[in-house]
């Protein structure tokens, strides 16, 4: 019953959240904005029109939407909302789960390389690129809070991190993983400052220009399968902050549309980075997390220093 | 037992010379069939519970040397008999060319050769004193020499048989004075002599030895130098067999070493999990930067060795911290990667030789859009790239669960090893992320897209042979990455029995319960991934498919061109891994005036610096030596006659003072 609910409010915050950050980003730049569930009706033409291929494509570019978002709701089904225990858990998952974005981000980049467009190479390189730098701080994130719960599944690590008491230090630590937590969604998802969802030059794209050759169904798949990603990145976050404010499931939602917020702030007032200085701030991300691992280390194990 | 393995096996192997050339292949396969299938069912009953079997040779043979199949060994029969009858199917198809064009007499060398090669890994990694190790140990090399020349009439063929046979004897006389060390200590020179060597001294010093002449031949960093040479060399059966399982005897020796050791294990883990760990990363980054398919496979492989060393110095940190769970994850991790990289590697070189064949190179940079000229050879090579990329639901993805497995457990229970493990964690995602690059750049570069090149427009299929060795690789790749819990149970008695821990049946459950759980996810994302297929095609159904060319900002008539080169695509980690190869660049650039380029050719090359460092750093001091010694060569008679004076007097002068 309780995975149920988190795979309802997953999907429903999934829906939710490119509603949310249209709305603030909207607010913030004194516009009315479009409609809440605009992107819906997107994805309803999407799903009424036929699909174009490219002339080299093959299989793969017609498969990989579909592994895409298989990939990314089998990850989602790992993912506990506040004290509800998810469908599936067993421990080690959150390595399935890091292997299962993997997949996902994969997937897209051979389905890019399949159209044999310039563009899309170049999307799919950076892709890679930052997909292999990221790897490692979500892993520490994983391994950071494993370390101060003692468990090595999502589904206990939340509840065990809920029910002890927290430290003033270590609250700090857990609500600075939450920081590099949103950092990693940013780099996953392709948001400001690392990727710009609405750019409108092929030269500057990540994500979007691996897409470029997508329509109808496919591209349907591809957007759905963005938000989703979004929606189960945020909310491990939400689930480590909410372990942190206490509160639950409820707690737990307020903090993804929180981390909402934030990433529309964050896009309302700061311009992406130039592509080159990417490497370099995805690898700071790294850095601060292992910094947090450590911090975290030193103080589960009752050092004092005099 | 050894000598008379090795007269039984060259009385097996001799009559490829005389039979006539129509049936020679047919007799090498059976040959090496029956070899396997006699192997898998002495190893089967080893592995089932049998216990140990020991083989004294018969008495008339010289030189006792037993042969003793334990677990361990049983293991390794097991990867290498797969291996290698899958290698000797698909040389079917892929020496057909050769068998047209080469002296009958280089055929029958280069199977001769083979059937001698599987025969003497048999050996290594069943031989127990040193006499018949290092027997077997050298007729490894030479045969595997052998099998590289197989294209001796190129030129840089020849150059990286000769590295490669330089290097293996450099690694035999660290082993030969490693095993000269522990029989002039311990009394006598076998694997079990360890235990005795071992107890009464802490025992790095003879480690060390170990590890340099076992890594020279896993491709250790900085000892992988000979196997980017020795793989674009070598056909791509050999280069599967070399890279799939004789580069692990390696990982095999190392074993049987650490799991003899006693104080100094603590220290031997850390060095293993260091050594694995730049390793990986050495061989993850400069994969990344290769223009050549088999190039690349051969970096990958020592990406692959690294992640076992990671895992084995693991197990013993584990082990030696009383965390016995991480030391059974990380090496049941390690020996199942050891399997699963026999796998993945056999189906990638088959892939590769397949490439070759057709197209007549691997460079990257003129294949492309191969997959739908050869769709099945693509098929089974994207299958060995989600496994070599460890993705679920596929083997790779299982062995680098378990290593994670036991690195995460030691982080939450805050067990012994916690601050290795978190290293370990960081280095093996690292490695995993870049190897994802790897490999979708070789995948992308060669498969995808339009063709770069005529001879890559005008690849076709492999016969059925050629596409019939994948089989059992592939079957091993879905079979273990499917349902890994049905095999847990052998690899964990394996380790049980190295490690000396009893594993109980809650241990057991534990573990079997873990990996049913992944066949549950694997199940689901397969389940989830047809549906949305189906769902898909449904929706489509209504619309008439239609294709159009991709968008090329404007221009209509895209060009093969434009496509993203495997330069390009790892353009963005060049500031990492450019400063670990020595770059050159011959050629022409394009200069901005021209605005209507004319015919340019430009040659980039990522070169190993640790090739250029080892070879040119001697090839520089001896010329140095010499320089000085020419001095000496004046020309002059009388010069000639002072020195031999010279001579005289200083013998005169040694043998006076009692010196000589």
């Amino acid at each position: 019953m309780s995975g149920a609910a988190c795979i309802a409010i997953l999907l429903a915050a999934g829906i939710a959240m490119p509603g949310v950050i249209n709305r603030v980003r909207a607010w913030f730049a004194g516009r009315r904005g479009v409609p809440f569930f605009q992107h819906l009706f997107n994805l309803r033409a999407m799903l009424r029109k036929g699909v174009v291929t490219g002339h080299t494509s093959t299989l793969i570019f017609r498969a990989a939407p579909s592994v895409y978002l298989a990939a990314v709701l089998t990850a989602m089904l790992f993912i506990p909302v506040g004290g509800l225990r998810p469908l599936l858990s067993f421990s080690g998952d959150v390595v399935l789960f890091a292997y299962l974005l993997a997949l996902s981000r994969i997937a897209l980049i051979l389905a890019a390389l399949d159209t044999g467009s310039s563009f899309e190479g170049m999307g799919a390189s950076r892709e890679a690129l930052y997909g292999a730098m990221v790897e490692p701080a979500l892993f520490i994130v994983a391994g950071t809070v494993a370390l101060v719960s003692g468990y090595t599944s999502f589904a206990s690590i939340f509840p065990a991190l809920a029910a002890r008491g927290f430290t003033v230090e270590m609250s700090i630590v857990l609500l600075l993983l939450v920081y590099v937590m949103v950092k990693v969604l940013t780099v996953e998802c392709g948001r400001i400052p690392v990727d710009d969802p609405r750019t409108h030059l092929e030269l500057t794209m990540i994500h979007e220009v691996m897409v470029l050759d997508y329509s109808g169904v496919d591209l349907a798949m591809i957007t759905a399968a963005g938000w989703l990603k979004m929606s189960v990145l945020a909310a491990v976050a939400a689930n480590i902050a909410a372990a942190v404010t206490g509160g639950g499931a409820v707690a737990a939602v307020l903090w993804i549309v929180v981390v909402a917020a934030v990433i529309a702030t964050v896009e309302s007032f700061i311009a992406r980075n130039k592509l080159s200085r990417n490497t370099t701030y995805i690898l700071t991300i790294v850095a601060i997390a292992f910094v947090l691992f450590l911090v975290a280390f030193l103080l589960e194990s009752d050092i004092t220093v005099s | 037992m050894v000598i008379a393995l090795f007269i039984i096996v060259l009385l097996v192997a001799l009559p490829v010379f005389v039979i006539p050339s129509r049936a020679r292949h047919a007799y090498f396969f059976t040959v090496t069939a029956i070899e396997a299938a006699l192997l898998l069912w002495l190893a089967a009953g080893v592995l089932g519970g049998g216990g140990a079997m020991v083989f004294e040779g018969p008495g008339w043979v010289p030189g006792a040397m037993p042969l003793e199949v334990d677990r361990l060994s049983a293991f390794f029969i097991v990867v290498v008999s797969l291996a290698a009858v899958s290698a000797a199917l698909y040389s079917w198809g892929y020496l057909k060319p050769y068998r047209e064009t080469k002296p009958p007499a280089h055929i029958s060398l280069h199977l001769f050769s083979f059937l001698l090669l599987f025969a003497s890994i048999i050996m290594v990694v069943t031989a127990r004193d040193a006499y018949g190790f290092l027997f077997s140990w050298e007729l490894m090399s030479v045969t595997s020499f052998v099998l590289i020349l197989l294209d001796a009439d190129r030129k840089e063929v020849r150059k990286a048989a000769l590295s490669y046979l330089v290097m293996m004897h450099v690694g035999f006389v660290f082993l030969l004075v490693a095993f000269t060390v522990l029989s002039a200590a311990a009394g006598s020179a076998s694997f079990d002599a360890l235990d005795t060597y071992f107890a009464a001294r802490r025992g790095i010093p003879l480690f060390l030895l170990f590890l340099v002449g076992f890594g020279m031949k896993a491709g250790v960093f900085p000892f992988h130098t000979w196997l980017p040479e020795a793989h674009p060399a070598a056909p791509a059966h050999v280069s599967a067999f070399m890279s799939g399982v004789m580069i692990k005897t390696g990982v095999y020796g190392i074993l049987r070493v650490v799991s003899h050791m006693g104080e100094g294990l603590e220290t031997a883990g850390m060095t293993l999990f260091t050594v694995g760990i730049v390793t990986g990363l050495y061989g993850a980054f400069l994969a990344a930067v290769q223009n050549d398919i088999k190039r690349l496979l051969a970096y990958s492989s020592i990406e692959n060795i690294g992640i076992i060393f990671t895992a084995l110095g693991a197990a013993a940190i584990g082990y030696t911290g009383g965390n016995n769970l991480m030391a059974t994850c990380a090496l049941s991790g390690a020996l199942m990667h050891t399997l699963n990289h026999s796998f993945f590697k056999s189906v990638l070189f088959f892939g590769a030789g397949n490439v070759y064949r057709t197209v007549h190179t691997t460079s990257l940079d003129v294949l492309g859009g191969l997959s739908r000229r050869m769709p099945f050879t693509a098929g089974f090579f994207l299958l060995g790239v989600m496994a070599i990329s460890a993705l679920p639901p596929l083997s790779g993805f299982v062995s680098e669960f378990l290593i994670y497995y036991g690195f995460f457990d030691a982080v939450a229970r805050d067990a012994g090893g916690l601050i290795a493990s978190i290293c370990g964690i960081v280095a093996v995602s690292l490695i995993g992320g870049v190897v994802i690059l790897a490999f979708t750049k070789l995948y992308g570069v060669a498969f995808l897209g339009s063709p770069r090149s005529g001879a890559a427009r005008g690849a076709r299929e492999a016969d059925r042979m050629s596409i019939a060795g994948f089989v059992i690789p592939a079957a091993g790749i879905l079979v273990v990455g499917l349902m890994p819990a049905v095999f847990i149970g052998g690899f964990m008695s394996l380790t049980s029995e190295i490690i000396g821990v009893e594993y109980t049946p809650e241990l057991y459950g534990y573990f079997t319960g873990r990996l049913w759980e992944i066949s549950l996810a694997a199940a689901i994302l397969v389940a989830l991934t047809a549906a949305l297929l189906l769902l898909r095609r449904w929706i489509v159904r209504k619309y008439p498919p239609a294709t159009s060319p991709v968008w090329g900002c404007g221009f209509t008539t895209s060009s093969h061109k434009m496509q993203y080169s495997g330069e390009s695509f790892s353009e963005g980690l060049y500031g990492i891994s450019t400063s670990l190869t020595k770059n050159s660049g011959g050629g022409e650039v394009v200069d901005k005036d021209e605005i209507f380029p004319t015919r340019h050719s430009f040659d980039l090359r990522h070169k190993d610096k640790v090739l250029t460092l080892l070879s040119e750093w001697w090839v520089e001091s001896v010329r140095r030596i010499n320089k000085r010694a020419v001095r000496f060569n004046t020309g002059k008679v009388n010069h000639y006659i002072l020195y031999a004076l010279v001579f005289l007097v200083l013998i005169f002068i040694l043998t006076v003072t009692g010196v000589i």
